[in-house]
């Protein structure tokens, strides 16, 4: 495997991330432009999804999308578009047996897109479907994410999810789908990663034929420092849900350039290691009592990949958030599970970690780092988030930096960025008055066992849990319909 | 195989340093034969994270922890599988714990039934989603007497009595978490020789079992089925379709040919899918196909339709298609472009070594055997669009077909609550 290159190409032209690996059958394509939902206009909200799907999902100038899907087929290989709060990527993989044809195709669909009213509709149906019969009715766990962006964020343009809002999506035309293509999909904020077995020539190709795409680069959008939280703000998201799911987060000014996110990279994965029983938030919540089926927390924007659980590349933001995701709880013990979750980041905060318990996070994160770019297309990710961060790597940053942390660091990382006192709550719960009320009185939320437990330590903890002080901003809680949620 | 019945299978893999270390269990939710104990087989996987006396679950997870490990495990209809990823200079400490794991799996009732309050949660964190209640639905509706009636979940109902199983959990693992019914597949940087060796000293003294699971046959389905699931929440509704179909086979024509036909009716170049989804655009999602199962299952076919007053249509749509490939033999260029996107959409997700062994582990499930699946390969290369038709005028009757509807309705009940 040889090493990337990445050329940042002067001001204006295509830059390149290229992973060569010449045995390799498979090439892996991810096109990528510096723009994403916060470049959507005032009332267009969607726009840059909207583009991206009628692009990605539609035809070329030369052939329909029937068409394209039919030469695409046989040789099974897709163009998928994903879109961020600050990038659109194109995604993209082909065998060596089609590597031309496929490479003909790609290019077809990203410098000659259609841009069918055809397209255009359908694209536009999926993204209101997803928000509305998706976001809204059938998937509290991501609407609990998403309301959570929408309180933590407000004046803020990361706010509303990717997709836009209803009014938006209904307001935006194929000739506003076009002026944003040719606004933001431009030389000069493209990058054009390729990795695998390639043959030489294809990124001459490649930068010869990105070079019709207008030149230079949008301004990019400033982005404000996000307001403070103060207190426990909660919004409550009432709609239908057979049990509660509940985010908790804050921004936090670290992100992957910063030498304090690789303290917190080992503290977070102490307190809640994605989908493992390695943090404490698992261990304490499901482990102990079995509140849920997981209990996790991130100190950046996470989505799972697939059916895998490690991060999607490609999503990387100027600005990070920490949040804590309890997955849906039973009704009658939300509050004890938010009590307690605020709890444990509370006491990570006040206590820290442990030598030992730094020593063996510490040797799990360099290690288990190591599976995060096992394949070409994820490798080729990383390293493109990298450069947005302005590092080498992001997985050799994590091999330099943590062998020289000292536990007393991460814990003073911990202290400057974390804290348990001012965060923003999302809770999707089909009785809103009842949980405000029960918020409001400040009253214990005791855990309903389905069987008692017997064991003295827990009992014990769940009298200090369900009485534990949360710090409502009275004036901060507000209670929103599911259906009108992103309605605007 | 080791004298106890133990498979043991060493995959070479191009992944310097790493493997995948997966242990398949045939059993899954197909052997829970008793009334009341839906969804055991899942549940018993989350116990086997429950410890042993030599490593309780602290020492256990502190001890991958320490690997940099990824593992996890999951169930299905037919097996359980438990998955780690790690150094390959692990695999003597990983063969360790899951050797002591399988042998000596030891819990109390307390964390019994705590863990059943895990189980509640991942049913719940599943229910707001509509394929959840359309596909217990389906299976409720079609199967009489057959496992495949519950889901891989369980009966809410069921999920809820588990805390008061206890007694059967323990039967459970005892009848079919034994050597003869597991297979131990290494795929990755690993030496064959070595791996053997260990697995005689680390397995050798696991017990046989002598159990096997009366499942019951499911009889012909005598007419056409329906039933409607009223959502709680505003959606689009969905149509949900499943005519039952032939069991996994290796050296039969029917399943792999209606594996061909998930993709000339269902894949997106698919002209069924175009007229839907594309040019007409009635419908936003659409999917269809018969997985692998050990027993026969079903051929499902799913649609999100965009307005309720062309759910008739859809279904009018879907079906017409399915008669039309029972009297129109596939153009022979066709099948070629479908053997040609199932070959190379295998062959490329073969880029790691753990998908290897996910891979392999389901051809362990339904056949017994990893090479099942050069075999189900070359079956694909020689079918022909007569056995097409011959495999859709078998199964695709209206006296095998089972039709869910779900639609919004204020104060719906889902399903299963």
């Amino acid at each position: 495997m040889s090493r990337a290159t990445s050329k940042p190409a002067k001001d204006g032209a295509v830059r390149t991330v290229l992973l060569p690996a010449p045995s390799s059958p498979l090439t892996a394509f991810r096109i990528q432009f510096g723009c994403g939902s916060i470049d959507d206009p005032a009332g267009k909200e969607g726009l840059n999804a909207l583009t991206a799907l009628t692009i990605g999902e539609g035809g070329t100038r030369e052939m329909t999308y029937r068409e394209l899907t039919d030469r695409l087929y046989p040789m099974a290989a897709t163009i998928a578009p994903q879109f961020d709060r600050e990038t659109t990527t194109f995604v993209g993989e082909a065998h060596r047996d089609h590597l031309k044809d496929y490479y003909g195709l790609l290019t077809g669909v990203l410098l000659r897109p259609r841009f069918d009213d055809g397209d255009f509709q359908r694209s536009r149906d999926l993204l209101l479907d997803g928000l509305t019969s998706g976001l809204r009715g059938n998937d509290d766990e991501g609407l609990g994410k998403a309301a959570l962006g929408y309180l933590m964020y407000e004046g803020h343009p990361y706010r509303l999810p990717d997709i836009g809002t209803v009014q938006g999506l209904t307001a935006i035309t194929l000739e506003d789908v076009k002026a944003h293509y040719l606004r933001c999909y431009t030389q000069g904020n493209a990058v054009l990663g390729v990795a695998g077995g390639y043959p030489e020539g294809l990124i001459e190709s490649l930068k010869k034929d990105f070079a019709a795409l207008p030149p230079g680069k949008p301004a990019r959008a400033a982005l404000p420092k996000p307001r403070a939280i103060q207190g426990l703000e909660v919004v409550l998201v009432e709609k239908p849900a057979p049990a509660t799911a509940i985010s908790i987060g804050f921004p936090i000014a670290v992100t992957r350039s910063d030498r304090d996110f690789y303290a917190l990279l080992v503290a977070n994965s102490y307190l809640g290691e994605h989908r493992t029983f390695n943090g404490r938030l698992m261990n304490k919540m499901r482990g102990d009592r079995g509140l849920n089926y997981g209990d996790y927390s991130y100190i950046e924007n996470f989505v799972q990949d697939g059916g895998s659980a490690l991060p999607l590349p490609n999503l990387a933001r100027r600005q990070q958030f920490f949040s804590i995701w309890i997955r849906p709880v039973e009704h009658p013990n939300a509050l004890f599970a938010l009590r307690q979750a605020v709890r444990e980041l509370q006491k990570l905060v006040d206590s820290g970690m442990s030598a030992p318990d730094f020593e063996a996070t510490r040797r799990y994160v360099l290690n288990v780092s190591r599976l995060w770019t096992q394949d070409f297309s994820r490798r080729l990710g990383y390293r493109m988030d990298s450069d947005f961060y302005g590092i080498p790597s992001f997985i050799d940053r994590i091999q330099e930096e943590l062998p020289r942390l000292k536990v007393e660091e991460v814990n003073a990382a911990v202290q400057r960025h974390l804290q348990g006192k001012n965060l923003a709550v999302a809770i999707v719960t089909p009785d809103a008055g009842a949980v405000k009320e029960t918020l409001l009185s400040g009253r214990p939320t005791p855990i309903t066992y389905q069987t008692p437990t017997t064991s003295a330590i827990l009992l014990a903890e769940d009298k200090e849990i369900e009485a534990f002080p949360l710090p409502i901003n009275r004036g901060r809680l507000a209670v929103v319909k599911a259906q009108n949620l992103f309605e605007r | 195989m080791l004298d106890n019945g133990l498979k043991v299978e060493a995959v070479p893999f191009d992944s310097p340093g790493l493997i995948a270390c997966w242990t398949v269990v045939r059993a899954g939710s197909r052997n829970e034969i008793e009334p009341g104990k839906s969804g055991f087989a899942h549940f018993f996987e989350h116990m086997m994270f429950r410890g042993t006396e030599t490593y309780p679950p602290a020492r256990y997870n502190a001890t991958l922890k320490e690997l940099g490990a990824d593992h996890n495990a999951f169930t299905t209809d037919d097996y359980t599988a438990y998955h780690i990823l790690a150094p390959a200079s692990a695999l003597e400490t990983i063969m360790v714990l899951e050797s002591d794991r399988f042998k000596n799996l030891n819990y109390s009732e307390e964390v019994f039934k705590k863990e059943a309050g895990a189980v509640l949660g991942e049913y719940n964190k599943n229910a707001s989603n509509p394929f959840q209640a359309l596909n217990e639905t389906l299976r409720d509706a079609a199967f009489r007497t057959h496992t495949y009636k519950h889901t891989t979940i369980g009966f809410l109902k069921d999920v809820q009595d588990m805390p008061n199983q206890l007694a059967y959990s323990r039967q459970f693992f005892d009848r079919f978490y034994r050597p003869e019914n597991c297979t131990l597949l290494v795929v990755g940087d690993v030496d064959a020789m070595k791996l053997d060796e260990m697995a005689r000293r680390l397995y050798g003294d696991w017990k046989r079992g002598s159990y096997r699971a009366p499942i019951p046959a499911e009889p012909p389905q005598q007419g056409e089925l329906r039933a409607e699931v009223d959502w709680p929440n505003p959606t689009q509704p969905y149509l949900y379709v499943g005519y039952h179909g032939p069991a996994f086979s290796d050296t039969g024509t029917d399943l792999p040919a209606l594996d061909l036909v998930s993709q000339l009716l269902f894949s997106e170049s698919a002209p069924l899918y175009q007229n839907l989804v594309v040019d007409e655009q009635e419908v936003d999602v659409l999917s269809g196909g018969a997985q692998d199962h050990i027993d026969p299952y079903m051929f499902e076919i799913a649609a999100r339709v965009k307005k309720p007053e062309r759910v008739a249509y859809v279904e009018a749509a879907i079906t017409a298609a399915l008669e039309d490939l029972q009297t129109t033999p596939i153009a022979a260029d066709r099948l070629e472009n479908v053997k040609s996107h199932m070959k190379y959409a295998f062959a490329m997700s073969l880029d790691t070594a753990g998908s290897v062994a996910r891979n392999l582990a389901h051809y362990i499930a339904v056949a017994n055997d990893t090479q099942a699946v050069n075999r189900v390969y070359a079956s694909y290369d020689r079918l022909t669009p007569e056995d097409v038709r011959a495999a859709a005028r078998k199964y695709f009757v209206t006296s095998g077909r089972t039709v869910v509807t779900l639609a919004h309705k204020p104060g719906g009940a889902g399903a299963g609550r």
